[in-house]
Protein backbone atom coordinates (compact mmCIF):
# COMPACT_ATOMS: atom_id res chain seq x y z
CA UNK A 1 0.00 0.00 0.00
CA UNK A 2 1.33 3.43 -0.92
CA UNK A 3 0.72 5.89 1.87
CA UNK A 4 1.13 9.60 2.24
CA UNK A 5 4.26 9.17 4.33
CA UNK A 6 6.04 7.18 1.63
CA UNK A 7 8.03 10.23 0.56
CA UNK A 8 10.73 8.33 -1.29
CA UNK A 9 8.18 6.62 -3.52
CA UNK A 10 6.37 9.88 -4.13
CA UNK A 11 9.52 11.68 -5.19
CA UNK A 12 10.50 8.88 -7.53
CA UNK A 13 6.99 8.75 -8.89
CA UNK A 14 6.97 12.43 -9.59
CA UNK A 15 10.36 12.18 -11.30
CA UNK A 16 9.10 9.34 -13.48
CA UNK A 17 5.87 11.15 -14.27
CA UNK A 18 7.82 14.17 -15.39
CA UNK A 19 9.61 12.20 -18.09
CA UNK A 20 7.04 9.67 -19.29
CA UNK A 21 3.39 9.58 -20.18
CA UNK A 22 2.29 6.53 -18.30
CA UNK A 23 -1.07 6.06 -20.05
CA UNK A 24 0.77 5.88 -23.39
CA UNK A 25 3.13 3.33 -21.90
CA UNK A 26 0.18 1.33 -20.62
CA UNK A 27 -1.52 1.35 -24.01
CA UNK A 28 1.70 0.29 -25.73
CA UNK A 29 2.08 -2.57 -23.26
CA UNK A 30 -1.43 -3.84 -23.99
CA UNK A 31 -0.58 -3.96 -27.67
CA UNK A 32 2.74 -5.68 -26.98
CA UNK A 33 1.07 -8.52 -25.14
CA UNK A 34 -1.40 -8.99 -27.98
CA UNK A 35 -4.63 -7.73 -26.44
CA UNK A 36 -7.39 -7.95 -29.04
CA UNK A 37 -10.46 -7.21 -26.95
CA UNK A 38 -10.89 -4.54 -24.28
CA UNK A 39 -14.16 -4.59 -22.35
CA UNK A 40 -14.92 -1.53 -20.29
CA UNK A 41 -17.29 0.18 -17.94
CA UNK A 42 -16.37 3.83 -17.55
CA UNK A 43 -14.66 5.77 -14.82
CA UNK A 44 -13.57 9.39 -15.10
CA UNK A 45 -9.91 8.35 -14.98
CA UNK A 46 -10.43 5.89 -17.85
CA UNK A 47 -12.48 8.00 -20.23
CA UNK A 48 -9.82 9.43 -22.51
CA UNK A 49 -7.79 6.24 -22.40
CA UNK A 50 -10.79 4.35 -23.77
CA UNK A 51 -11.18 6.92 -26.52
CA UNK A 52 -7.57 6.22 -27.52
CA UNK A 53 -8.21 2.47 -27.54
CA UNK A 54 -11.31 3.01 -29.63
CA UNK A 55 -9.15 4.62 -32.31
CA UNK A 56 -7.04 1.48 -32.68
CA UNK A 57 -8.40 -0.82 -35.40
CA UNK A 58 -6.42 -3.76 -34.01
CA UNK A 59 -8.36 -3.74 -30.76
CA UNK A 60 -12.09 -4.30 -30.29
CA UNK A 61 -13.44 -2.01 -27.59
CA UNK A 62 -16.70 -3.20 -26.08
CA UNK A 63 -18.49 -0.79 -23.79
CA UNK A 64 -20.53 -2.97 -21.44
CA UNK A 65 -23.41 -1.90 -19.23
CA UNK A 66 -22.23 -3.62 -16.03
CA UNK A 67 -18.94 -5.00 -14.77
CA UNK A 68 -20.16 -8.56 -14.28
CA UNK A 69 -21.44 -8.50 -17.85
CA UNK A 70 -18.07 -7.11 -18.93
CA UNK A 71 -16.27 -9.95 -17.21
CA UNK A 72 -18.40 -12.52 -19.01
CA UNK A 73 -17.77 -10.83 -22.36
CA UNK A 74 -14.04 -10.95 -21.69
CA UNK A 75 -14.21 -14.64 -20.77
CA UNK A 76 -16.13 -15.43 -23.94
CA UNK A 77 -13.58 -13.60 -26.04
CA UNK A 78 -10.79 -15.54 -24.36
CA UNK A 79 -12.61 -18.80 -25.09
CA UNK A 80 -12.50 -17.74 -28.71
CA UNK A 81 -8.75 -17.27 -28.53
CA UNK A 82 -8.57 -13.51 -28.10
CA UNK A 83 -6.54 -12.08 -25.27
CA UNK A 84 -8.96 -9.82 -23.43
CA UNK A 85 -8.67 -7.14 -20.80
CA UNK A 86 -11.21 -5.51 -18.52
CA UNK A 87 -10.90 -1.79 -17.81
CA UNK A 88 -13.15 -0.73 -14.97
CA UNK A 89 -13.33 1.23 -11.76
CA UNK A 90 -12.63 -0.74 -8.60
CA UNK A 91 -16.32 -0.59 -7.75
CA UNK A 92 -16.74 -3.16 -10.50
CA UNK A 93 -14.68 -5.60 -8.49
CA UNK A 94 -17.40 -5.36 -5.86
CA UNK A 95 -20.26 -5.92 -8.29
CA UNK A 96 -18.86 -8.86 -10.27
CA UNK A 97 -18.39 -11.35 -7.47
CA UNK A 98 -20.71 -14.10 -8.70
CA UNK A 99 -19.37 -14.05 -12.23
CA UNK A 100 -15.85 -14.02 -10.90
CA UNK A 101 -16.22 -17.19 -8.84
CA UNK A 102 -18.79 -19.08 -10.95
CA UNK A 103 -17.37 -18.31 -14.38
CA UNK A 104 -13.93 -16.70 -14.55
CA UNK A 105 -12.33 -18.64 -11.72
CA UNK A 106 -14.37 -21.81 -12.07
CA UNK A 107 -13.52 -22.18 -15.76
CA UNK A 108 -10.03 -20.74 -15.29
CA UNK A 109 -10.08 -17.82 -17.67
CA UNK A 110 -6.90 -15.72 -17.65
CA UNK A 111 -8.35 -12.23 -17.72
CA UNK A 112 -6.26 -9.17 -16.97
CA UNK A 113 -8.31 -6.63 -15.04
CA UNK A 114 -7.07 -3.06 -14.98
CA UNK A 115 -9.00 -1.21 -12.30
CA UNK A 116 -8.75 2.42 -11.35
CA UNK A 117 -8.21 2.45 -7.60
CA UNK A 118 -10.69 5.04 -6.41
CA UNK A 119 -11.00 5.88 -2.75
CA UNK A 120 -7.50 4.73 -1.92
CA UNK A 121 -5.35 6.85 0.42
CA UNK A 122 -4.17 8.65 -2.70
CA UNK A 123 -7.71 9.36 -3.88
CA UNK A 124 -9.53 10.51 -0.76
CA UNK A 125 -12.79 11.51 -2.41
CA UNK A 126 -15.62 11.14 0.06
CA UNK A 127 -17.89 9.06 -2.14
CA UNK A 128 -15.07 6.82 -3.40
CA UNK A 129 -13.67 6.04 0.06
CA UNK A 130 -16.31 3.38 0.90
CA UNK A 131 -15.18 1.45 -2.18
CA UNK A 132 -11.49 2.04 -1.58
CA UNK A 133 -11.67 0.79 1.99
CA UNK A 134 -12.97 -2.63 1.02
CA UNK A 135 -11.34 -3.21 -2.35
CA UNK A 136 -8.29 -5.14 -1.18
CA UNK A 137 -10.15 -7.19 1.46
CA UNK A 138 -12.72 -8.16 -1.17
CA UNK A 139 -10.00 -9.21 -3.61
CA UNK A 140 -8.42 -11.27 -0.87
CA UNK A 141 -11.78 -12.78 -0.01
CA UNK A 142 -12.33 -13.76 -3.62
CA UNK A 143 -8.89 -15.33 -3.72
CA UNK A 144 -7.91 -13.07 -6.60
CA UNK A 145 -4.31 -12.30 -7.40
CA UNK A 146 -3.73 -8.56 -7.48
CA UNK A 147 -1.06 -5.87 -7.27
CA UNK A 148 -0.88 -2.13 -6.93
CA UNK A 149 1.05 -0.42 -9.67
CA UNK A 150 4.34 0.84 -8.28
CA UNK A 151 4.72 4.47 -9.26
CA UNK A 152 8.51 4.44 -9.24
CA UNK A 153 8.66 1.77 -11.96
CA UNK A 154 7.66 1.99 -15.62
CA UNK A 155 4.08 0.83 -15.97
CA UNK A 156 4.56 -1.11 -19.19
CA UNK A 157 6.57 -3.90 -17.64
CA UNK A 158 4.13 -4.12 -14.73
CA UNK A 159 1.23 -4.58 -17.14
CA UNK A 160 3.14 -7.24 -19.05
CA UNK A 161 3.90 -9.11 -15.85
CA UNK A 162 0.29 -8.90 -14.72
CA UNK A 163 -0.92 -10.25 -18.07
CA UNK A 164 1.65 -13.03 -17.87
CA UNK A 165 0.61 -13.86 -14.33
CA UNK A 166 -3.00 -14.25 -15.44
CA UNK A 167 -2.03 -16.56 -18.29
CA UNK A 168 0.43 -18.67 -16.33
CA UNK A 169 -2.03 -19.03 -13.46
CA UNK A 170 -5.03 -19.53 -15.77
CA UNK A 171 -6.90 -17.11 -13.57
CA UNK A 172 -7.94 -13.47 -13.56
CA UNK A 173 -5.43 -10.99 -12.16
CA UNK A 174 -6.16 -7.45 -11.01
CA UNK A 175 -3.80 -4.52 -11.40
CA UNK A 176 -4.92 -1.50 -9.38
CA UNK A 177 -4.10 1.76 -11.14
CA UNK A 178 -3.53 5.24 -9.84
CA UNK A 179 -4.70 8.33 -11.67
CA UNK A 180 -1.27 8.98 -13.17
CA UNK A 181 -1.22 5.51 -14.72
CA UNK A 182 -4.31 5.88 -16.83
CA UNK A 183 -5.70 9.40 -16.92
CA UNK A 184 -4.84 10.51 -20.45
CA UNK B 1 -48.32 -19.64 -20.22
CA UNK B 2 -50.00 -21.34 -23.13
CA UNK B 3 -49.70 -25.11 -22.54
CA UNK B 4 -50.03 -25.85 -26.26
CA UNK B 5 -46.62 -24.42 -27.01
CA UNK B 6 -43.71 -26.75 -27.77
CA UNK B 7 -41.45 -28.19 -25.12
CA UNK B 8 -37.80 -27.19 -24.92
CA UNK B 9 -36.91 -30.62 -26.29
CA UNK B 10 -39.01 -29.99 -29.41
CA UNK B 11 -37.15 -26.78 -30.13
CA UNK B 12 -33.82 -28.48 -29.48
CA UNK B 13 -34.60 -31.23 -32.00
CA UNK B 14 -35.17 -28.60 -34.67
CA UNK B 15 -32.03 -26.77 -33.65
CA UNK B 16 -29.98 -29.96 -33.87
CA UNK B 17 -31.33 -30.67 -37.34
CA UNK B 18 -30.62 -27.20 -38.68
CA UNK B 19 -27.39 -26.27 -36.97
CA UNK B 20 -24.31 -26.46 -39.20
CA UNK B 21 -21.34 -28.41 -37.88
CA UNK B 22 -19.12 -25.34 -37.69
CA UNK B 23 -21.57 -23.37 -35.55
CA UNK B 24 -20.69 -22.74 -31.92
CA UNK B 25 -23.22 -23.01 -29.13
CA UNK B 26 -23.32 -21.55 -25.64
CA UNK B 27 -26.07 -22.82 -23.36
CA UNK B 28 -27.17 -21.38 -20.01
CA UNK B 29 -27.28 -23.32 -16.77
CA UNK B 30 -29.69 -26.14 -15.98
CA UNK B 31 -31.73 -27.91 -18.61
CA UNK B 32 -30.62 -25.45 -21.26
CA UNK B 33 -27.25 -27.19 -21.08
CA UNK B 34 -28.25 -30.63 -19.78
CA UNK B 35 -30.81 -31.24 -22.50
CA UNK B 36 -28.61 -29.83 -25.24
CA UNK B 37 -25.92 -32.30 -24.20
CA UNK B 38 -28.50 -35.08 -24.55
CA UNK B 39 -29.74 -33.93 -27.94
CA UNK B 40 -26.45 -32.92 -29.53
CA UNK B 41 -23.29 -33.12 -27.49
CA UNK B 42 -20.35 -31.76 -29.45
CA UNK B 43 -16.97 -30.20 -28.71
CA UNK B 44 -18.30 -26.95 -30.13
CA UNK B 45 -20.79 -26.74 -27.24
CA UNK B 46 -19.96 -24.61 -24.22
CA UNK B 47 -22.10 -25.56 -21.24
CA UNK B 48 -22.71 -23.21 -18.33
CA UNK B 49 -22.98 -25.03 -15.02
CA UNK B 50 -24.01 -21.86 -13.11
CA UNK B 51 -23.24 -18.14 -13.55
CA UNK B 52 -26.88 -17.34 -14.18
CA UNK B 53 -27.44 -14.48 -16.59
CA UNK B 54 -23.97 -14.54 -18.07
CA UNK B 55 -24.40 -16.91 -21.02
CA UNK B 56 -25.42 -14.08 -23.36
CA UNK B 57 -22.55 -11.70 -22.57
CA UNK B 58 -20.18 -14.65 -22.74
CA UNK B 59 -21.52 -15.53 -26.20
CA UNK B 60 -21.13 -11.90 -27.26
CA UNK B 61 -17.42 -12.06 -26.42
CA UNK B 62 -17.08 -15.36 -28.25
CA UNK B 63 -18.81 -13.95 -31.32
CA UNK B 64 -16.41 -11.00 -31.38
CA UNK B 65 -13.39 -13.30 -31.11
CA UNK B 66 -14.68 -15.77 -33.71
CA UNK B 67 -16.35 -13.54 -36.32
CA UNK B 68 -16.33 -16.17 -39.06
CA UNK B 69 -18.37 -18.72 -37.13
CA UNK B 70 -22.01 -18.56 -36.20
CA UNK B 71 -22.48 -18.40 -32.44
CA UNK B 72 -25.84 -19.57 -31.11
CA UNK B 73 -26.62 -18.89 -27.47
CA UNK B 74 -29.54 -20.41 -25.57
CA UNK B 75 -30.57 -18.29 -22.61
CA UNK B 76 -33.75 -18.26 -20.55
CA UNK B 77 -36.10 -15.38 -19.84
CA UNK B 78 -35.07 -15.47 -16.16
CA UNK B 79 -31.40 -15.34 -17.07
CA UNK B 80 -31.94 -12.43 -19.43
CA UNK B 81 -33.78 -10.48 -16.75
CA UNK B 82 -30.74 -10.75 -14.49
CA UNK B 83 -28.58 -8.87 -17.00
CA UNK B 84 -30.92 -7.19 -19.41
CA UNK B 85 -28.35 -4.51 -20.14
CA UNK B 86 -26.41 -6.99 -22.23
CA UNK B 87 -29.08 -6.78 -24.91
CA UNK B 88 -28.08 -3.14 -25.33
CA UNK B 89 -24.44 -4.20 -25.61
CA UNK B 90 -25.31 -6.76 -28.26
CA UNK B 91 -27.19 -4.13 -30.23
CA UNK B 92 -24.29 -1.71 -29.96
CA UNK B 93 -21.57 -4.19 -30.90
CA UNK B 94 -23.85 -5.76 -33.51
CA UNK B 95 -21.95 -8.98 -34.18
CA UNK B 96 -23.37 -10.31 -37.42
CA UNK B 97 -22.61 -13.91 -36.37
CA UNK B 98 -24.60 -13.98 -33.12
CA UNK B 99 -27.99 -15.64 -32.83
CA UNK B 100 -29.86 -15.52 -29.52
CA UNK B 101 -32.45 -18.16 -28.66
CA UNK B 102 -34.44 -17.06 -25.63
CA UNK B 103 -36.39 -19.85 -24.01
CA UNK B 104 -39.43 -18.11 -22.57
CA UNK B 105 -41.10 -20.41 -20.08
CA UNK B 106 -42.06 -17.75 -17.56
CA UNK B 107 -40.29 -19.43 -14.66
CA UNK B 108 -36.90 -19.96 -13.12
CA UNK B 109 -36.88 -23.61 -14.13
CA UNK B 110 -33.43 -24.42 -12.77
CA UNK B 111 -34.37 -23.31 -9.27
CA UNK B 112 -37.68 -25.16 -9.09
CA UNK B 113 -40.10 -23.20 -11.22
CA UNK B 114 -40.64 -19.93 -9.39
CA UNK B 115 -42.26 -17.32 -11.66
CA UNK B 116 -39.91 -14.82 -13.23
CA UNK B 117 -40.50 -11.16 -12.41
CA UNK B 118 -42.52 -10.57 -15.56
CA UNK B 119 -43.44 -13.78 -17.36
CA UNK B 120 -45.18 -12.29 -20.38
CA UNK B 121 -42.71 -9.73 -21.65
CA UNK B 122 -42.58 -9.17 -25.39
CA UNK B 123 -38.96 -10.23 -25.70
CA UNK B 124 -38.86 -9.70 -29.45
CA UNK B 125 -39.91 -6.10 -28.91
CA UNK B 126 -36.99 -5.72 -26.52
CA UNK B 127 -34.70 -7.06 -29.19
CA UNK B 128 -36.02 -4.66 -31.77
CA UNK B 129 -35.68 -1.62 -29.55
CA UNK B 130 -31.96 -2.31 -29.01
CA UNK B 131 -31.44 -2.48 -32.78
CA UNK B 132 -31.00 -6.19 -33.30
CA UNK B 133 -31.19 -7.08 -36.96
CA UNK B 134 -34.08 -9.44 -36.39
CA UNK B 135 -36.22 -10.34 -33.40
CA UNK B 136 -39.25 -12.63 -33.48
CA UNK B 137 -41.53 -14.26 -30.96
CA UNK B 138 -41.94 -17.94 -31.82
CA UNK B 139 -44.92 -20.11 -30.85
CA UNK B 140 -44.42 -23.37 -32.75
CA UNK B 141 -41.67 -25.63 -34.04
CA UNK B 142 -42.74 -24.92 -37.61
CA UNK B 143 -42.28 -21.20 -37.06
CA UNK B 144 -39.00 -21.91 -35.36
CA UNK B 145 -37.64 -24.02 -38.20
CA UNK B 146 -38.43 -21.36 -40.78
CA UNK B 147 -37.00 -18.53 -38.69
CA UNK B 148 -33.94 -20.50 -37.63
CA UNK B 149 -32.97 -21.40 -41.18
CA UNK B 150 -33.04 -17.71 -42.06
CA UNK B 151 -31.20 -16.67 -38.92
CA UNK B 152 -28.42 -19.16 -39.57
CA UNK B 153 -27.97 -17.90 -43.12
CA UNK B 154 -28.39 -14.17 -42.62
CA UNK B 155 -26.35 -11.60 -40.78
CA UNK B 156 -27.37 -10.89 -37.19
CA UNK B 157 -27.50 -10.19 -34.43
CA UNK B 158 -30.84 -11.89 -34.15
CA UNK B 159 -33.15 -13.00 -31.40
CA UNK B 160 -35.80 -15.67 -31.42
CA UNK B 161 -37.96 -15.84 -28.29
CA UNK B 162 -39.22 -19.40 -27.98
CA UNK B 163 -42.51 -19.73 -26.10
CA UNK B 164 -42.45 -22.98 -24.18
CA UNK B 165 -43.78 -24.72 -21.11
CA UNK B 166 -41.72 -24.95 -17.93
CA UNK B 167 -39.47 -28.00 -17.63
CA UNK B 168 -38.52 -28.14 -13.99
CA UNK B 169 -37.52 -31.82 -13.92
CA UNK B 170 -33.77 -31.93 -14.19
CA UNK B 171 -32.49 -33.81 -17.21
CA UNK B 172 -29.46 -35.99 -16.56
CA UNK B 173 -26.69 -34.99 -18.95
CA UNK B 174 -24.85 -37.82 -20.71
CA UNK B 175 -21.46 -36.21 -20.25
CA UNK B 176 -19.53 -34.93 -17.27
CA UNK B 177 -19.81 -31.17 -16.97
CA UNK B 178 -16.25 -30.52 -15.93
CA UNK B 179 -15.77 -26.77 -16.43
CA UNK B 180 -12.12 -26.78 -17.41
CA UNK B 181 -12.51 -29.87 -19.59
CA UNK B 182 -15.46 -28.22 -21.31
CA UNK B 183 -13.37 -25.13 -21.99
CA UNK B 184 -10.36 -27.05 -23.28
CA UNK B 185 -12.45 -29.32 -25.47
CA UNK B 186 -14.12 -26.31 -27.00
CA UNK B 187 -10.89 -24.38 -27.60
CA UNK B 188 -9.22 -27.41 -29.13
CA UNK B 189 -12.19 -27.95 -31.44
CA UNK B 190 -12.06 -24.44 -32.84
CA UNK B 191 -8.29 -24.10 -32.84
CA UNK B 192 -8.45 -21.13 -30.48
CA UNK B 193 -5.16 -19.70 -29.42
CA UNK B 194 -3.84 -21.07 -26.16
CA UNK B 195 -1.05 -19.81 -23.97
CA UNK B 196 2.48 -21.17 -24.14
CA UNK B 197 4.02 -20.92 -20.65
CA UNK B 198 7.05 -18.67 -20.38
CA UNK B 199 9.11 -21.52 -18.97
CA UNK B 200 8.78 -23.36 -22.27
CA UNK B 201 9.89 -20.45 -24.37
CA UNK B 202 6.49 -18.97 -24.90
CA UNK B 203 4.82 -16.28 -22.89
CA UNK B 204 2.64 -15.60 -25.88
CA UNK B 205 -0.61 -16.80 -27.35
CA UNK B 206 -0.09 -19.43 -29.99
CA UNK B 207 -2.32 -21.49 -32.22
CA UNK B 208 -3.27 -24.65 -30.38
Amino acid sequence: MRVAGDWRGRILAEAAAATTHRPSELLAALKRVGVRVVVSVPDSWLGEFLVEIGRDPAVSLIRATHEEEALAIACGARLGGARSVLMIQNVGLLTMGAGMVCLAQRYQFPILILASYRGSPEDPVFYHIPKGRVTEPVLQGLGLGFALVRPERPIGSQVERAATYAEEASLPFVLLLSREDVHW
Amino acid sequence: MNRAVPARRDYYRVLAECLPKEALTVTALGNASYLWAVVRDAPENFYFEDAMGLALPFALGLAVAQPERKVVVVEGDGGLLMHMGVLVSVGAVAPRNLAILLVQNGVHAASGGQPVTSPSLDLAALGRCVNLKRADNIQSTEEFRTALVSVLQEDGPSLLALATEPDVDVVAPPVVFDPVATKRRFMDAIGAQGYVPTMFGGGVLADS
